[in-house]
């Protein structure tokens, strides 16, 4: 059996495959590195799995917490990890959305999930899960309930500042003057979408597109990529998981 | 001169004129060259060739509100976001070419002149080797010292003389030295008015308000070798003596209260916004620090001191002449404030901004404040921040006016 | 320890410490020291002074003063450059030159007069139009003028002689130099990232004499032990310079050996020789002219081709961008040669550096996943049939 861990800033995911390459068990929890989220994550999918730590024949560690996991046998960064995982649930992906809570990745993959190139954010916030919180808080909503405020709007809010924090005073500045939650919440998206498109011009997006990581599973978010970058997005099975499954996949291929 | 005609009007035909200019010599197979805002025009003007000043052209995209669609192809391309916004629209517009702030034709050789800034040497580097044109690149050295030296003079006096060979051999023509003359004097002349005109603003109230400066600049830019620049500044001057005869101020409705001077460039995306917080506040612009750097005068047949006058602009000279400048400008224009604006794009202006602004209020007691903007990037501006920031100027200008009252 | 090792160790002690290694040097000699900012400055006229030339490059200090003078989106070397000018650290110098390559050069050097007048300023402007006849003439006048006020403060003329002794002592230490950068890609692990850039850096603290010969003792060591082989990745490094350590760290914790560089702060200071000119400042000023940098005009944009041939010369892998936030030059000259090399299917690494930087994970992330993407042949399809590595 392989186990492929992904550690995140404020997650951790894990996937467990058999010798057939067939998932066994995925588990996700809600703390990252630094935490026992990594440690908490193996033992829940082991028990998903029904195995023992020694069932494990190998394990391969990504995302921003790999270098510090002290139990993998190799580290593969969440570049090589999301492609190979997004190309084994599609094999025609050409191109893969990664938007994480610190970074946002656009990985061009060729037809065996191996990456051809890869663009990521620059340092500034703007496109990033990180982006989301804040406008979140802001607009005093559930990050997870977010995409639902937006399906309300009535029209869109464009918010132009790419900056986060002058993002963050426009956003004030607009509900002061009795902008509506909905309509800023889908302006919020919007800009999310044109960072990340714009980042996808630098490399060149084909299809099929695929996109991965937690923000996948925002739909406004992938509607709005969608109309930006111009190609239909498929939203990864388990789309947080995605990360742990290359990883799986890549130890099931170390172990040969 | 037809007395119906007012030069607001005028300025609009001049400039629709000189875009379509260029794109007929186009059509017509003449040559079409690009070029710096403030280069020796004197020489393209007396080789008759067509000119767009691709500054203007991204300015009037940002006012227009689209500059974000020319941003992104450019950004796309790889060009860094912190990189000038004129830069990255016009590159952008180089693989669009169409904008409903107007076309312009692509250039056969660029002409750039670095008194303004060394980001022009990229910028025009880049379209030249994208396009497969030739540069004339005029190297002002930046005068580190307050005057421009004499090896400065005898370099450039150099550039511009192999510029003219580098014309003869692009255009296949012979310079001609007596055309040549007679520019160089229509040229300073335009200069000398652009000059008078906006010293108008000068007076109290003033017969101008500093947001159609803004306009006129278009035209001191690429009329200012031509007889009708020439025509249009003498009647816009015209035009505000007679305001300052009749007492007019800057505004039909609304009293001048205070009067300030606007450093950098404007914030092209929210030209309007940014002036209606000044207006709302009865603040208004009555100058700037730059429109002087077009006041490029010389006698005729002096190319020495053409050169001179092409290397003395304030960003290409020192500090002490930048804070000599400002306070300068407080004086002649009775001024109440200063607004700086820190401009993402301009890294030149930027970074000499907070010295001068400490030195300059020591020296004339004149409050002021610095907003950050950009001069056509819609993204890095936060109204917000500028309305706070205008305000506590308003604050600040109120309270030195009662301390002034109290002390009299 | 090995000679060679420390010969190694002293370089790197040097180029960690290098305000130590001028009061050293300065005590050691009598010698005045006169800093030289980034990126060229006449080294070879103050040293034919008789005077210490010191490179000024920066460091990881916290900006705390600077911020009275420069925005946040300033270029990372020139806020640490003030920075340190303001807090003393190079009062040891009795001059500074600053040279206006670009916008931010031109406003450092006069905020400098201001923030920092315990040192005396000498601005220097290197002509764009280079190659020129009115370029080269304002280049030597613009040598002539520096060259009085560095005889102002010794008291001593600048005699030809003593400019000749010290063009020909440059140009060997050029050559010295370039031996090392030419070999150190075969010692990937004794010549690691981080010890390339330290041995090569240490050049700016020392006397150009004292180190050729350093250099020259380090080459002939290591022609003694066997050459190393390279387990990564080989990459060509371009852009103003390759720091901080912790970024260096990350090239040899992933294999990535370097086997040549176009950065500012390395080869491009040494890779051109003097081939003309009938006096000492001709000499100097045709130099010049046909230096390459993003910093200098350049109307065919050679940059693309040049890394081309660095590329193939070396047999590299890549190309690892290492872009200094906020340096205009670099940021503009980057979408042309970009296209160039994705042309030739040459892959590429583009990495944002600023000099002091809080954390490098991304930076990890990212230089990890351009080897596992230029050598995921190797690692994962082993034994495998494989088509030839992808590259953009």
């Amino acid at each position: 059996m392989y186990m492929g861990i992904d550690i995140g800033s404020s997650s951790s995911k894990a996937v467990i495959l058999d010798k057939t390459r067939r998932i066994l068990a995925s588990a996700v929890v809600n703390t990252g590195t630094g935490t026992q989220g990594p440690e908490k994550v193996v033992e829940t999918a082991l028990a998903l799995a029904g195995l023992f730590p020694e069932d494990i024949l190998y394990r391969v560690a990504t995302g921003y917490g790999r270098m510090l996991y002290g139990k993998a046998d190799r580290q593969i960064t969440e570049i090589s990890c999301h492609a190979r995982g997004a190309a084994y649930l599609v094999p025609e992906a050409g191109t893969i959305i990664d938007i994480g809570g610190q970074d946002a990745k656009i990985i061009r993959v060729d037809r065996d999930g191996r990456v051809e190139n890869f663009v990521m954010n620059d340092k500034c916030a703007a496109g990033t899960g990180r982006f989301i919180e804040v406008m979140a808080r802001i607009l005093d909503c559930p990050i997870d309930q977010l995409a639902e405020l937006s399906t309300r709007a009535t029209e869109e809010i464009a918010i132009s500042s790419t900056c986060t924090v002058f993002a963050e005073s426009e956003v004030i500045s607009q509900l002061a003057s009795g902008a509506k939650r909905e309509n800023v919440a889908k302006g919020a998206h919007h800009s999310i979408a044109m960072r990340v498109a714009g980042l996808g011009g630098r490399i060149g997006i084909r299809p099929i597109v695929v996109m991965t990581g937690g923000v996948a599973l925002n739909l406004e978010i992938v509607r709005a990529l969608e109309s930006e970058i111009g190609y239909r997005i498929v939203v990864a099975e388990n789309p947080q998981a995605t990360g742990a499954l290359g990883a799986a996949l890549y130890a099931a291929e170390c172990n040969l | 001169m037809d007395q119906k005609v007012t030069s607001k009007a005028l300025l609009g035909e001049l400039l629709d004129k000189h875009y379509q200019d260029a794109i007929d010599a186009k059509a017509r197979g003449k040559l079409v060259a690009w070029s710096t805002s403030i280069a020796p025009q004197e020489l393209l003007e007396t080789m008759n060739i067509k000119v767009v000043y691709p500054e203007n052209h991204a300015a009037a995209i940002g006012a227009r509100k689209c500059a974000q669609e020319f941003i992104d192809d450019s950004e796309s391309k790889g060009y860094s976001i912190d990189l000038c916004s004129y830069a990255r629209v016009n590159l952008g517009y180089m693989s669009i070419r169409d904008s409903i702030a107007g076309n312009i034709p692509m250039p056969d050789f660029i002409f750039c002149c670095n008194n303004i800034c060394n980001t022009v040497i990229k910028w025009y580097e880049n379209i030249a080797k994208d396009l497969g044109v030739p540069i004339i690149l005029f190297d002002m050295p930046f005068n580190h010292t307050y005057e421009v030296q004499e090896h400065s003079v005898k370099y450039i006096r150099g550039q511009f003389e192999d510029a003219i060979a580098k014309l003869e051999e692009i255009s296949g023509e012979k310079f001609d030295y007596d055309r040549f003359r007679e520019v160089m004097a229509v040229s300073s002349e335009t200069a000398r008015w652009w000059k008078k005109a906006t010293s108008l603003a000068a007076s109290v109230p003033s017969p101008l308000n500093g947001f159609d400066l803004f306009n006129y600049m278009a035209t001191i830019v690429c009329m200012r070798g031509k007889q009708e620049g020439l025509n249009l500044f003498k009647l816009w001057a015209e035009e505000l003596q007679e305001k300052i005869r009749n007492g007019e101020g800057p505004w039909k409705t609304g009293e001048e209260k205070y009067r300030i001077m606007w450093d950098g460039i404007a914030c092209w995306p929210y030209l309007s916004d940014t002036y209606k917080t000044l207006k709302n506040h009865g603040i208004n612009m009555v100058t700037s620090t730059y429109p002087d750097s077009w006041t490029i005068v010389y006698e005729s047949n002096d190319i020495d001191g053409m050169a001179r006058a092409y290397s003395s602009n304030y960003v290409n000279r020192n500090l002490d002449y930048g804070v000599d400048n400002i306070a300068g400008i407080v004086k002649e224009f009775s001024l109440d404030g200063i607004i700086y604006h820190s401009n993402r794009s301009c890294k030149l202006m930027d970074f000499r901004q907070y010295e001068v602004q400490r030195r300059v209020r020591e020296r004339t007691g004149v409050p002021s404040v610095i907003f950050d903007g950009d001069q056509t990037d819609p993204r890095a501006f936060s109204l917000a921040q500028y309305e706070t920031r205008i305000q506590t100027l308003v604050e600040m200008m109120e309270q030195r006016k009662q301390e002034g009252r109290c002390e009299r | 320890m090995s000679r060679l090792h420390k010969i190694i160790s002293e370089l790197e002690e040097i180029s960690t410490h290098p305000g130590r290694a001028v009061r050293k040097q300065m005590e050691k000699t009598g010698k005045k020291a006169v800093g030289c900012f980034p990126y060229y400055t006449p080294e070879e006229i103050i040293y034919a002074a008789g005077m210490l030339p010191v490179g000024m490059w920066g460091g990881q200090s916290e900006i705390k003063q600077a911020d009275t003078y420069l925005q946040s989106f300033c270029c990372s070397i020139m806020r640490e450059n003030l920075e340190q000018g303001m807090s003393g650290v190079y009062d040891m110098l009795s001059a500074v030159i600053i040279p206006t390559y670009c916008d931010t050069l031109k406003c450092v050097c006069e905020n400098w007069k201001v923030a920092v007048p315990q040192i005396k300023t000498i601005p220097m402007v290197y002509p764009q139009n280079r190659a020129t006849s009115a370029g080269v003439a304002y280049m030597t006048d613009e040598y002539r003028r520096v060259i009085k006020e560095l005889e102002a403060m010794t008291g001593a003329e600048i005699t030809e002689t003593e400019l000749l002794k010290s063009i020909a002592l440059y140009e060997g230490y050029r050559r010295t130099i370039r031996k090392f950068v030419a070999i150190s890609g075969h010692y990937p692990k004794t010549l690691n990232a981080r010890v390339r850039h330290a041995v090569i850096k240490a050049g700016f603290f020392c006397d150009k004499k004292n180190y050729s010969t350093m250099i020259g003792e380090l080459l002939s060591e290591l022609k003694k032990v066997p050459s190393e082989k390279s387990e990564g990745i080989r990459v060509v490094l371009t852009g103003i310079l390759a720091e901080p350590d912790a970024l260096l760290d990350l090239f040899d914790e992933n294999g990535v050996t370097i086997v040549a560089d176009d950065l500012a702060q390395e080869s491009r200071q040494f890779r051109t020789s003097v081939d003309m000119g009938e006096n000492a400042l001709e000499m100097l000023a045709y130099r010049y002219a046909i230096q390459e940098c993003s910093l200098l005009y350049d109307e065919a944009k050679r940059r693309g081709t040049l890394l081309k041939d660095l590329v193939k010369d070396n047999r590299a892998d890549g190309v690892v961008i290492v872009m200094m936030k906020f340096c205009d030059p670099e940021e503009f000259d980057y979408p042309i040669y970009k296209k160039e090399l994705e042309e030739e299917g040459i892959p590429m690494l583009y990495l944002e550096i600023e000099q002091k930087m809080d954390s490098v994970e991304q930076l990890r992330t990212r230089i990890q996943a351009f080897t596992e993407m230029v050598m995921h042949k190797s690692l994962f399809y082993n034994g495998k049939e494989n088509d030839d590595v992808h590259g953009y």
